[in-house]
């Protein structure tokens, strides 16, 4: 009688060696690593860290914006850029502007010595080349020219002359933009990365990806031009006919894809010198090297989106009610603690104008204002149905303020997570649900631009909200500038908040992870650093490590 | 190939050297789809990168490929270990660990490689892996549940097994028991055919003592005819009983010579009892008994009546003799030859759906009775 298994010693041994070794794998070294030495050839090449794919086309858009932003920056220089301080517009390929007398018509003139990365002059036609294009693109990019005379109609195809559309080029470096109607605002918007000028061959070295096999083929009028793309990500190096290349600090930057949860860990190993943004919760650093953390307040509003044209959500009170039942520091505090904070009006702090505090959290309020409506303690009240798309199952918010809605006022709500194709059929003029949420984000630094999404035909509004009132107060503020314009969009807020047709819920800051080393960094809500600013300040000794190959 | 070789086409699918080769053949192929796909990158190819290839991108699932026979083969091995399940409990429980290690480790590999991370940094990946949720435990469960399933099957198959032995020992059993029944029943026979045979012969001495030769020849002939049947009996236990009737008719025939005129021979049979099946030579002893204790014994004894009747479903076998009632030592009853083996075999035959009664019937005479299940063979 044995009283231990009759296992062959090696199958014992192999197990006890594959456990030794995991054993040495999960309880390794994971502090006081050696950062790994930046190699020679890049001591003045940025390494910035991106998780999403990313394309040097200046038409498409991708995420997370600010990745797309600083990729697309590098390579290409719209005709403005604003000021991350004041919002305000200045010359960037552009070096002067001015209105017509009837604010309709804006006249831009560009930089003489603006060159393509071959050496060719940047001209207006560049630009009107790049602009058409970007009107045959998705709406999701094209409607950013849609403030131009006819580029709506020339994107929905309902008009197929180019030569109708409002942007012209009067001769070499004059262009010539048409309005359809007064928007005061237009100069910051064209400092939007989308609006970027294409070479007369850029529209090929783009096609098929021309430009992996033959990076020179894509030409660009930003500070860097692209010498290397490959699977791993993008190497850039100063344009040598770039206009400020006087200005430009750094040989070169590289853009190299990376997991985001590993990001920071990237960094840490001397990998990358740029995380933006840096998303998750911070750990232990496994190396010495020197992080610094930057935080930004993004321009954008997560909001919860009642439709009023729905059951008991017409009644003001009842979506007064909702509004004041949720809480926001709460969830906060508990999923996203420093990344978001709680919202109390539409538009967030922004360069040259501080947010206001229009709404409030009072449950008695709303118990109070929902029995008012007829629903005293939710009796009566329909089930709310809200649409979420499918990716949007981990966000823990929705769930979180729906449950307090139940809690405070005995309203239920029903979530739905679907396919982009399912709840594109619920956006009707008259929409097939109750409740949305989602996220607004501003294209330039101004209250109006996120406001102006209450203007929004009823074909794309989530709200399907419309005031009179509130529509006079924007066209009003079209008009003017300044503090005329901030004071009418005031009270086009208060407005809009007291009707709530939607809650807004949270800001979010946006965090980028750098090296000590990196300099010149400055916060811009719209995430549009230009990386041509930064500079390396490294004492770091150089070793022959090749680093990443790229 | 010799035939111990052959695979049997029902049975293909038990056969583990066809599993074998599948197995094999899928991991070379899967081998062979990950290297190719992965060969730029291993060759250094400018444009190629880890993250886009196969080895990064198919999920780590794919390594149960490879798994599943060494669980297979672990399990079998540790099933030695059954009867210490606590030695098996403990050694499964590690080997869930440790898949389940290996598959964190290779996921924090793979993000290692990906991000362009030296193989220093592993332990740290492992660790932020676990920060991140990314540590799975599914593989633990996977194993744990393949396991379970393994043994499950397992058990059903040994206890099928012991099904169809215990099926097989039944059958082997009452196989032999039939043997054993047939062979004491030819023992019995043998018993019977001496015992007979000697008043037989007596009989042909006494009738060739007196020169009564033809009939002498008579009953030769007729015990000739006799031990042929009786030969055939022999290979079957149960015979119609038309059949056995016949044989009592030969029987009686040499009987009638011995007792010449005196014995009267009256047959009642049912028709429809003529085919039932009954044990062969089983009504010649109670005849025997009727004519040596019976009418041989009193001068005016002359009746013997046979007869058969369906009672639902019991057949009820009669011999009747208008002799001397029966002796009353109960003793010297049971010791007879003839009855002691007829309910002998009746026991064997029957157990307890058939007996034997023997009572005086008034005014005189000896009754013999059979009860036993009324049987017929199915056409």
């Amino acid at each position: 009688m044995t009283t231990t298994p009759r296992l062959h010693w090696w199958i014992s041994l192999a197990l006890l060696s594959l456990g030794g070794l995991m054993a040495m794998i999960f309880l390794g070294p994971r502090q006081s690593l050696p950062v790994l030495p930046r190699p020679p050839e890049e001591a003045d090449v940025l390494r910035v860290a991106y998780a999403q794919k990313l394309l040097p086309d200046p038409h498409q858009r991708t995420f997370p914006v600010s990745a797309h932003n600083h990729f697309i920056l590098c390579l290409w220089e719209p005709l403005v850029e604003c000021d991350p301080a004041t919002g305000e517009p200045r010359p960037a390929a552009a070096e002067s502007w001015s209105w017509s007398p009837d604010r309709l018509a804006l006249t831009l003139k560009l930089r003489a010595d603006a060159r393509w990365s071959n050496g060719d002059a940047v001209t207006a036609q560049d630009f009107e080349r790049g602009w058409r294009r970007l009107l045959r693109q998705r709406m999701d990019v094209a409607q950013t020219l849609f403030a131009l005379k006819n580029a709506e109609a020339f994107h929905r195809q309902t008009m197929t002359d180019p030569e109708q559309i409002g942007v012209k080029a009067i001769d070499l470096l004059t262009l010539r933009l048409e309005l359809a109607q007064v928007r005061s605002t237009l100069v910051a918007e064209l400092a939007d990365p989308l609006l970027a000028p294409l070479h007369r061959d850029g529209a090929q070295a783009l096609a098929g990806n021309a430009y992996v096999d033959d990076p020179g083929s894509l030409v660009t009028n930003g500070p860097f031009c692209l010498r290397e793309a490959n699977a791993t990500g993008y190497r850039l190096q100063a344009s040598p006919y770039y206009h400020g290349r006087a200005e430009v600090r750094l040989a070169g930057v590289r853009f190299i894809r990376a997991n985001t949860s590993v990001a920071p860990l990237l960094l840490a190993a001397g990998v990358v010198d740029v995380v933006s943004p840096a998303l998750g919760e911070d750990r232990p650093s496994p190396t010495n090297r020197a992080v610094r953390k930057e935080t930004e307040l993004v321009l954008a509003v997560n909001s919860i989106a009642f439709n009023v044209n729905r059951g008991p959500l017409r009644d003001v009170r009842v979506r007064q009610a909702l509004a004041l039942a949720l809480d926001r520091a709460g969830p906060i505090a508990r999923f996203n603690p420093g990344r978001m904070t709680p919202a109390w009006s539409w538009v967030p702090d922004m360069p040259g104008r501080t947010g206001l505090v229009l709404l409030r959290e009072d449950g008695e309020e709303a118990r109070r204002l929902l029995a008012d409506a007829g629903y005293p303690a939710g009796r009566g009240f329909p089930i709310l149905e809200m649409s979420l798309p499918l990716w949007m199952k981990p966000d823990p918010y929705p769930p979180d303020w729906t449950e307090r809605w139940y809690r405070e006022l005995g309203v239920r709500t029903h979530i739905i997570y679907e396919p982009a194709s399912v709840r594109a059929q619920r956006m009707t003029p008259i929409g097939e649900y109750d409740v949305l949420y989602g996220n607004l984000i501003a294209t330039v630094p101004d209250a109006g631009d996120l406001l102006s999404g209450f203007l929004w035909p009823a074909e794309y509004s989530e709200t399907k909200w419309s005031d009179k009132e509130f529509a006079r107060l924007m066209n009003e503020a079209n008009r003017k500038t300044g503090a005329e314009r901030l004071s009418l969009l005031e009270k086009a807020e208060r407005l809009a908040m007291e009707a709530v047709p939607a809650v807004p819920m949270m800001f979010e800051q946006r965090q980028a992870l750098l090296a000590a080393e990196v300099q010149g960094w400055y916060a811009d809500p719209l995430a549009r650093q230009s990386l041509k600013r930064l500079r390396l300040e490294t004492t770091a000794t150089m070793n022959s490590n090749p680093g990443p190959r790229l | 190939m010799t035939n111990g070789d052959s695979i049997d086409p029902v049975l293909w699918w038990r056969d583990g050297r066809i599993w074998l080769s599948v197995w094999l053949a899928g991991t070379i192929g899967l081998g062979a789809v990950l290297l190719g796909d992965a060969w730029p990158w291993l060759a250094g190819e400018p444009q190629a990168s880890f993250r886009d290839t196969k080895l990064n991108s198919w999920p780590l699932s794919a390594l149960w490929w490879v798994l599943v026979p060494a669980g297979l083969w672990l399990q079998k091995n540790l099933s030695l270990v059954d009867r210490r399940w606590p030695w098996a409990v403990i050694l499964h429980g590690l080997t869930a660990v440790l898949i389940t290690g290996l598959f964190i480790i290779l996921a924090g590999g793979r993000m290692l490689l990906a991000n362009h991370l030296p193989a220093g940094y592993l332990p740290v990946m492992v660790q932020d892996l676990r920060w991140l949720g990314g540590w799975n435990y599914t593989p633990a469960l996977v194993y744990l549940l393949l396991i379970f399933a393994l043994y499950a099957f397992s058990f059903y198959r040994e206890w099928r097994a012991g099904q169809r032995l215990t099926g097989a020992l039944r059958v082997a059993n009452a196989q032999l028991e039939t043997r054993l029944v047939r062979a004491s029943l030819d023992a019995l026979k043998m018993q019977l055919h001496p015992h007979f045979l000697f008043n037989t012969l007596n009989s042909i001495t006494s009738l060739i003592r007196n020169h009564r030769t033809r009939e002498a020849e008579d009953v030769v002939a007729g015990l000739g005819e006799l031990l042929r049947r009786s030969l055939d009996h022999k290979q079957e236990a149960r015979v119609t009983l038309e059949h056995e009737l016949e044989f009592l008719h030969r029987y009686l025939d040499i009987e009638s010579i011995r007792f010449q005129d005196r014995l009267r021979v009256e047959f009642d049979i049912a028709p429809q009892c003529l085919a039932a099946q009954v044990p062969g030579l089983i009504l010649q002893p109670l005849v025997e008994n009727a004519m040596k204790h019976g009418i041989s014994k009193d001068p005016a004894a002359r009746v013997l009546r046979i007869s058969a009747a369906r009672d639902g479903t019991r057949l009820l076998l009669t011999v009747y003799n208008d002799g001397p009632p029966l002796p009353k030592d109960d003793a010297e009853l049971a010791r007879g030859i003839g009855v002691q083996s007829t309910v002998t075999r009746l026991q064997m035959l029957y157990g307890d759906d058939a007996r034997l009664r023997l009572r005086d019937q008034a005014p005189h005479g000896v009754r013999a009775e059979i009860i036993l299940p009324f049987q017929t063979v199915s056409p």
